[in-house]
C-alpha cells in the first residue's frame, strides 16, 4: 500500500518509507467513520480511539506519525490530553492535530498553548483534511530524523567516552606509587585531571639507593593530544633512556636534550616541566625547570620558598640550554612539586588563588602529616573556587625528607 | 573574547595590533593573520600588545611559533607595550628571549634601547 503514500509520490528519491500512520481519536463513531475512510483512501494506516484514554495507550504502544483528536470529548478532553502528552518525554514529540468546530483566534490559541501542533476544522474540504495531515507528516518525519541522529550522537558520545575513560586508566597506570621511594624519601601525591585525560603527569625516576629524579610535565592544551604528548615524553624520562640516551642525571642537561626532541607542534603546543633530582647522599636538591613553576621547599626550620628559575618552556628555542640549581637539603625539609592547576583558580568574582596564597596554605599546614598537607591545601583551593571542579588538570608531589636511620623501609 | 586585528605598515615592518585575549580560542584567527604577513614577505612583525589583556599558555606557544617561523623566513618579531599582566606571563616563561619588548613603537621600529 506504501505506493499509495502520498508522501513518496514526493519524494522519489528517497528510498522506500513505510506507510504512515494515522491515530484517530474521537468518541463520536461517525466522524471517526467518516475521517478514518478518507484517510485510508489516501493510503495511510489509520488507528481508532473512542475516548483519550484509549487514545494514550495506542500512542505509548503504536508510536504514530500524526494523530488527529478532537477537541470536546467527555472525560479527557482533546487539551487534556495534549498537556499529557507533552508531559511525557516519550511522547513529547508526537505531532496533534486537533479538530474543533470553532476557529476564534483565542480559543485555537488556548489549544497551541496546552500542546496542539494545528488544528483542523471539523467543516474541512477533503483536500483540506490532506493537505493538513500531510504538513503534519513533514514535521513528523523531520521530528523523528532529529530524533534518530541524537541517538546516534549520543551512542557516539559513549563509545569515544568509553575509550577516554581507558586511556585516562592508562595515564593513572604511568603515576608511581606513593611511600618510600628510597631510604630517607617518602612521597604522597594527587591527580586531578580537569577532562577525563589530563595533560599534565609527574613520576619518579629511580636512579640510586641514594639518588632519585622526579619531574612534574604539563602538556599545553586540553584533552586528547596532549595527553599523548605527555606519555610520549614520560617515556622518554624513563630510568633507562636516560641512561643509555642522555648519560647524566643532570636536570639542565635532560631537559636541554628533551629540549631537542620536542619542537613546537605545529599549533604551538609545548610542555612545561620541572626536574628535579634529589641526592640524600650528598644531601642535595638539583633542579632544572622549563617554563614550570610549580615548586615549593618546605624547609624543616619553617621557611617555605618557591625555586623559581625563568627559562623557556620546551620546545620555543632548539638552541636553548637549561641550567640546573643546586642547593642544599636536611631531613625533615619537604618539597612540594605542583601544577599550577592547582593555585590558577578564579574565585566566584575572579581573582586568582595565586601562588602567594598557595605558598601560605602550606606554610600555616605546617608538619602535619604529608598527605593531609596536599589534602588540605587542595580543600583550600576548592574553598577559594567554591566548587571541586578545577578548572584545569590538578597534580601535587608532595615528598618529605627523613632521617634514613629513623625510619624503617615500609609502604605508607 | 573574540580578538580584533589591526594591521598597519611601518618602515622595515608591519605594526599588528592585537585587542582581546591571546588564548586558545582565538588562536586561528591570529595564526592566520601573522601566517599571511609572512607570506607577503613582511620581515619585522611587531606585535602592539597593548590592547591585550590575557595571554594563556595556548597563546604564549603561538607567540614562539611565530617567533619561529619569522626566524625560518629570516625575519624577527618584536612586541610593543606588553600590559603589566601580560609582561609578567611574558617574563616568568623566559619569552624576552625569544621576542625584544619595547615600549614604543620608535624604538621598536629601530630595535634600539631594549626595554624591559
Amino acid at each position: 500500500m506504501s505506493t499509495l503514500s502520498p508522501l513518496n509520490h514526493s519524494s522519489g528519491h528517497v528510498p522506500e518509507v513505510p506507510t504512515p500512520t494515522v491515530l484517530l481519536v474521537d468518541d463520536e463513531p461517525i466522524t471517526r467513520l467518516r475521517l478514518a475512510t478518507r484517510l485510508k483512501r489516501l493510503g495511510y494506516r489509520v488507528l481508532e480511539a473512542h475516548d483519550g484514554k484509549t487514545g494514550l495507550d495506542l500512542l505509548r504502544r503504536e508510536r504514530p506519525d500524526l494523530t488527529i483528536l478532537d477537541w470536546l470529548m467527555p472525560e479527557m478532553d482533546g487539551p487534556m490530553f495534549c498537556e499529557q502528552v507533552r508531559r511525557d518525554p516519550a511522547l513529547l514529540s508526537s505531532q496533534i492535530l486537533m479538530m474543533t468546530t470553532q476557529d476564534q483566534p483565542e480559543h485555537l490559541a488556548e489549544g497551541l498553548g496546552r500542546g496542539a501542533d494545528d488544528f483542523l476544522s471539523k467543516a474541512a474540504s477533503p483536500y483540506e483534511l490532506a493537505a493538513r495531515v500531510q504538513a503534519g507528516l513533514r514535521t513528523a518525519v523531520l521530528i523523528r530524523s532529529l530524533e534518530q541522529a541524537t541517538a546516534e550522537i549520543q551512542r557516539k558520545q559513549a563509545v569515544l567516552e568509553h575509550e577516554l575513560r581507558s586511556a585516562a586508566q592508562y595515564v593513572e597506570s604511568l603515576l608511581p606509587n606513593p611511600g618510600l621511594l628510597i631510604p630517607g624519601v617518602r612521597m604522597a601525591h594527587v591527580y586531578r585531571p580537569a577532562l577525563q585525560l589530563g595533560g599534565d603527569l609527574f613520576n619518579i625516576v629511580h636512579w640510586s639507593e641514594h639518588q632519585i629524579g622526579l619531574y612534574l610535565l604539563d602538556a599545553s592544551g586540553h584533552g586528547v593530544s596532549p595527553a599523548l604528548r605527555s606519555a610520549s615524553l614520560s617515556t622518554f624520562l624513563r630510568g633507562d633512556n636516560l641512561k643509555s640516551h642522555v648519560r647524566t642525571t643532570d636536570p639542565g642537561a635532560i631537559l636541554t636534550e628533551a629540549n631537542q626532541l620536542f619542537p613546537l607542534t605545529e599549533d604551538g603546543h609545548y610542555f612545561t616541566i620541572i626536574f628535579v633530582r634529589l641526592d640524600m647522599g650528598a644531601q642535595t636538591l638539583a633542579y632544572a625547570t622549563a617554563g614550570h613553576q610549580g615548586t615549593i621547599v618546605h624547609r624543616r626550620t619553617g621557611e617555605v620558598a618557591w625555586l623559581t628559575s625563568p627559562a623557556l618552556p620546551l620546545g620555543f628555542d632548539p638552541s636553548y640550554e637549561y641550567a640546573t640549581v643546586e642547593l642544599p637539603v636536611v631531613p625533615g625539609d619537604r618539597l612540594y612539586v605542583l601544577s599550577d592547576g592547582l593555585y590558577e583558580v578564579p574565585s566566584p568574582d575572579g581573582e586568582l588563588w595565586g601562588p602567594a596564597r598557595l605558598q601560605r596554605t602550606i606554610g600555616e599546614l605546617g608538619h602535619r602529616p604529608l598527605s593531609e598537607v596536599i589534602d588540605r591545601t587542595i580543600e583550600a583551593a576548592e574553598g577559594w573556587l567554591g566548587h571541586d571542579h578545577f578548572p584545569d588538570d590538578v597534580a601535587v608531589m608532595g615528598f618529605e625528607l627523613e632521617a634514613e636511620s629513623s625510619h624503617p623501609v615500609t609502604g605508607r | 573574547m573574540a580578538m580584533q586585528l589591526i594591521e598597519r605598515p611601518v618602515a622595515n615592518g608591519v605594526i599588528l595590533e592585537l585587542a582581546g585575549d591571546l588564548t586558545y580560542a582565538n588562536r586561528e584567527e591570529f595564526k592566520g593573520a601573522v601566517d599571511l604577513l609572512r607570506q607577503k614577505g613582511c620581515r619585522h612583525l611587531i606585535l602592539d600588545m597593548a590592547g591585550v589583556r590575557f595571554v594563556d599558555s595556548s597563546g604564549l606557544g603561538l607567540l614562539a611559533l611565530v617567533s619561529q617561523n619569522f626566524k625560518l623566513t629570516q625575519g624577527r618579531v618584536s612586541l610593543l607595550r606588553p600590559q603589566s599582566y601580560v609582561r609578567e606571563i611574558m617574563s616568568l616563561a623566559n619569552i624576552t628571549q625569544l621576542m625584544p619588548i619595547y615600549d614604543n613603537e620608535q624604538d621598536a621600529m629601530t630595535g634600539h634601547s631594549q626595554a624591559a
